[in-house]
């Protein structure tokens, strides 16, 4: 693709060079052609659809431990070199220039759904897609009184090139359908949102999931919603079930794991290498290379090859997720976690899928063992701090009373310590399933995945009204 | 010299958009909105005396809006050429075919093109003229003042930046208007405490000139006095208590309020504050309003994404709801008037009490005052709230000690009706900027 833009290898050559002529250590470039398509639907109608480029080039020098990084849209020859030159401010040693040729690699393994991307079906297709989705929350039944529906792809082609001599370039697709329902019993609203998607083509909604499954499901919980209570408040046992709860291992051990965070000894973890952190029962791993998954690559944004990284080994911390600079700084092994939002950011460490491993529990003798406390439907999210402490906040769950799943409850969100949390994982289902989201960290946005089977924590707090 | 070539830029842009706009006519929009907004950032990180992170970049994005017989296409580009724009222009006519009529969407109707940015003070050319080697060394120096303090175990970097922006937009209805905003901000983040307890926590602030910029010395103050009040904290049993939410937390709650009342939410009933205007939602302590026109400060524009030109409106009077946050289409779907606030709120400003914050903590025999908050668990819909908290312990009056690992939970719509007192306190640096206030009970989640 960077040909159709004017760019070559000796181009990029040149570029690297003028960038590393302050004696820099390293020097990469990342260049970034986006299309991306949405659809959206609103009170019955098809309001508007919008179409979008995103094109750019950066430029990173590392020298050291520091890194200059400068973009631009303007792939001119004069700004490109002008770019380079702000990106190398940073390096102000003599260092004798280095040499290196630049040699085009190819794509080893392919983990996307190339043949069909949404982004190129014609527009009637995808408008059928969202109103089937749309109409499925809305005729949910008669308590549904507002729906939202739309649909968003992309592809977006990347070329790194870099001073170890590395050219390389990924076409990446990228799809979502998402569904808002709003729910009215003549006194209270209530929202829901559903949604699914990955790096899938358009066979996707025939063959993993249909449109009007996720529209369903959003009017469904919704529905629910409508009799659920405040949850109790103070320490419980926890079982997050397996349809979202990926939410807890992202916070919880994934963030602390990103070797940014132990380089700089920000994270708890930094000092705890080959301990165990958790249970036994607990192994954990992230992997780039499910097909089609949303947080799925087949090189990571510094042109490295993805790989399935194990974090935690029955309980025991066995691994980091690196990009260049913390892999080098460390001197650990590079294992293709470098990652950024676009051509506009720094690559950082950062997540792909991340999984808790199946255990050997059925979901239901999980659930069973429980004679008070919480069960974790669905999620908005959470957040985590440098020092362990992590939230995460629900959408829906239920109470557990005498081993059953009882009266739905609301908006809640639960606080732990993760090394205090990790270790009160009592039981492991056998069972899995994936939360989909949009991470942020530092400014900087990247498609994850985490998945969890269901999960029994013996104590956790809950946030809940202390008045029922 | 920097002054005309800045002049020839700006006059480059409005004519091409202008161009742009009647080309989008002539090749068969019923109505057309081109918006470009460029941007000039630097930024630098500072961790244990060294650079760890520079950016400096300039990037430009357009934005497009096409109506054809009042069905609409939008679409946007960072790619520049002609050909690129033209053909985005083209495809979205193509593409407005298939979208259902929505007369809602029109474009709003001529206000003025007289919007006068200059009046706001939100551009300094002294921002613009910092050298990069002064935000460097200004970074560095945050850096070292803030961990020369003994009680500070690790530095999670220190951060200086500057932003110069400029935004272009003309439409077929008339409309031709730019500004020009600077912005300038720093902040450090600290540890401290012990390795199996540590605390983080940490100040940044920002301004829209830089003579309202507040010094390093005082940024770094005030980031040691947040992580260190905390050290120590533990756990607390689950109860009932009046809280106070310190002016940083009490802002975010507000911005949470901001988006209960923005018009998308109202029109489409995600919000429990939707049929609630003129009604009694607070206590009649609380007035707010939002005020895009504030000179030199950092919520102010002269128009919204939509070029309305900003105002002042009420949002809340002696605790009446006066006004929701409206740009032109939820205003026509509400059968309203615009308020400006199709970018969102503005300077969004609750009004300061008579109050000091000590004289809240004064007023509590056994409370909370909360620090900060970490977390999502907010919900427009229902109002309800639920975050991880920080903050101190309120007894017989006084500060003790720091409490962690706790929630706070309740329902937007009973805090606001429960404001017993509102302080003075209010930040200078934010858009949202709120006092302290003081709520007379909420469920505190702990032990």
């Amino acid at each position: 693709m960077y040909k159709n833009f004017g760019l070559d290898k000796k181009i990029f050559q040149d570029i690297l060079m003028v960038a590393l002529k302050n004696g820099g250590d390293f020097a990469d470039i990342y260049f970034q052609y986006s299309f991306s398509n949405s659809v959206s639907m609103e009170e019955d109608i098809i309001k508007s659809t919008s179409e979008s480029i995103s094109l750019g080039l950066g430029i990173r020098v590392i020298s050291g431990e520091q890194s200059g990084y400068a973009f631009t849209n303007n792939l001119s020859i004069e700004k490109l070199i002008e770019t380079a030159r702000t990106a190398s401010i940073i390096s102000k040693t003599s260092k004798k220039n280095l040499s290196f040729n630049l040699n085009e690699k190819h794509i080893s393994k392919n983990y996307y759904g190339l043949a069909n991307p949404i982004v190129k079906a014609s527009l009637p297709s995808q408008i059928e897609l969202v109103q089937r989705a749309y109409n499925s929350a809305k005729k949910f039944n008669k308590n549904i009184v507002k729906t939202s529906a739309s649909l968003s792809s992309q592809l977006s082609y990347v070329t790194i090139a870099n001073s170890e001599g590395l050219l390389i370039s990924d076409e990446r697709p990228q799809m979502r359908l998402v569904v808002s329902a709003t729910a009215f019993d003549g006194k209270n609203h209530t929202t829901s949102l559903s949604n699914n998607g990955g790096r899938y083509g358009i066979d996707f909604f025939e063959k993993y999931d249909t449109p009007e499954n996720i529209g369903k499901r959003a009017a469904e919980e919704a529905t629910i919603l409508l009799s659920a209570k405040n949850a109790p408040s103070g320490e419980f046992p926890v079982v997050l079930g397996a349809e979202e709860s990926g939410v807890m291992i992202h916070e919880a051990l994934g963030h602390p794991l990103e070797a940014d965070s132990i380089r700089n000894k920000t994270s708890v973890m930094w000092n705890k290498f080959g301990e165990m952190v958790s249970n036994p029962n607990v192994t954990i791993y992230d992997d780039a290379t499910i097909p089609y998954y949303r947080g799925s690559l087949n090189i990571d944004d510094e042109g490295y090859e993805t790989e399935n990284v194990l974090l935690v080994e029955n309980g025991k911390l066995v691994g980091f997720m690196n990009d260049y600079l913390s892999a080098k700084l460390l001197n650990h092994k590079r294992n293709g976690h470098g990652r950024r939002e676009s051509y506009q950011n720094i690559p950082i460490p950062r997540m792909n899928n991340t999984v808790l491993a199946k255990g050997n529990y059925e979901p239901e003798e999980i659930i069973s063992s429980v004679d008070y406390g919480i069960y974790a439907k669905s999620f908005q999210g959470g957040m985590v701090n440098g020092t362990g402490k992590f939230t995460f906040s629900l959408n829906l769950g239920y109470l557990i009373e005498n081993g059953k799943l009882t009266t739905p409850i609301k908006n809640v969100t639960l606080i732990g310590t993760n090394l205090d949390i990790l270790k009160k994982i009592e039981m492991v289902g056998n069972d899995m399933g994936f939360f989909l989201g949009t991470c942020g960290k530092q400014g900087q946005s990247v498609a994850v995945t985490s998945g969890t089977p269901t999960l029994k924590i013996s104590q956790m707090t809950i946030g809940g009204s202390n008045d029922e | 010299m920097t002054n005309n070539l800045t002049q020839t830029n700006t006059d480059f842009f409005l004519d091409k958009i202008e161009n742009l706009v009647k080309f989008a006519v002539k090749e068969g929009a019923t109505q057309a909105q081109i918006y470009i907004l460029n941007s000039d950032d630097f930024s630098v990180e500072i961790r244990n005396g060294k650079i760890e992170e520079l950016n400096k970049s300039i990037s430009a994005n357009l934005a497009l809006k096409i109506l054809v017989d009042d069905k609409v296409a939008t679409a946007s580009t960072s790619d520049f050429q002609i050909s690129t724009i033209e053909y985005l222009i083209k495809n979205a006519i193509k593409r407005a075919v298939y979208s259902e009529p929505d007369e809602f969407s029109r474009l709003s109707d001529f206000v003025t093109n007289e919007f006068n940015p200059e009046e706001l003070e939100i551009y300094d050319n002294e921002i613009e003229n910092l050298t990069s080697d002064y935000k460097i060394n200004q970074a560095i120096e945050l850096e070292k003042i803030a961990m020369s303090d003994k009680r500070i175990k690790l530095s999670d970097g220190s951060f200086f930046g500057t932003n110069i922006s400029e935004v272009f937009v003309a439409n077929s209805n008339n409309l031709l208007g730019s500004f020009k905003s600077s912005s300038i901000g720093a902040g450090v983040h600290l540890h401290s405490g012990d390795d199996d307890n540590m605390i983080e926590d940490g100040y940044w602030f920002n301004a829209v000139n830089l003579n309202k910029m507040m010094s390093i010395e005082e940024i770094a103050k005030k980031a040691i006095y947040r992580v260190t009040r905390l050290t120590g904290a533990r756990k607390i049993p689950s109860m009932d208590l009046p809280v106070i939410f310190e002016a940083g937390v009490a802002s975010s709650l507000f911005g949470f309020f901001a988006a209960c009342i923005s018009g998308s939410n109202i029109y489409m009933k995600r919000s429990f504050l939707a049929d609630k205007l003129n009604q009694q939602i607070a206590n009649n302590n609380l007035n707010i309003i939002d005020n895009g026109r504030l000179k030199g400060a950092v919520g102010s524009i002269p128009f919204d994404s939509d070029g309305v030109p900003t105002k002042i409106n009420k949002i809340v009077e002696n605790g009446i709801l006066k006004n929701y946050l409206l740009g032109t289409y939820s205003a026509r779907k509400l059968s309203l008037k615009s308020t400006g606030n199709a970018s969102g709120p503005t300077n969004f400003i609750v009004q300061n009490g008579p109050f000091t914050q000590s004289e809240l903590i004064k007023s509590i025999d056994k409370g909370l005052l909360i620090t900060s908050t970490i977390g999502q668990g907010t919900d427009t819909t229902t109002g309800d709230i639920s975050k991880g908290t920080f903050g101190l312990m309120i007894e017989n009056g006084e500060l003790t000690y720091p409490v962690s690992e706790i929630t706070f939970s309740g329902n937007l719509g009973t805090i606001l009706n429960s404001i017993e007192m509102i302080a003075n306190d209010a930040e200078q640096n934010r858009s949202i900027k709120s006092p302290s206030i003081k709520i007379s009970n909420i469920s505190i989640s702990g032990r």
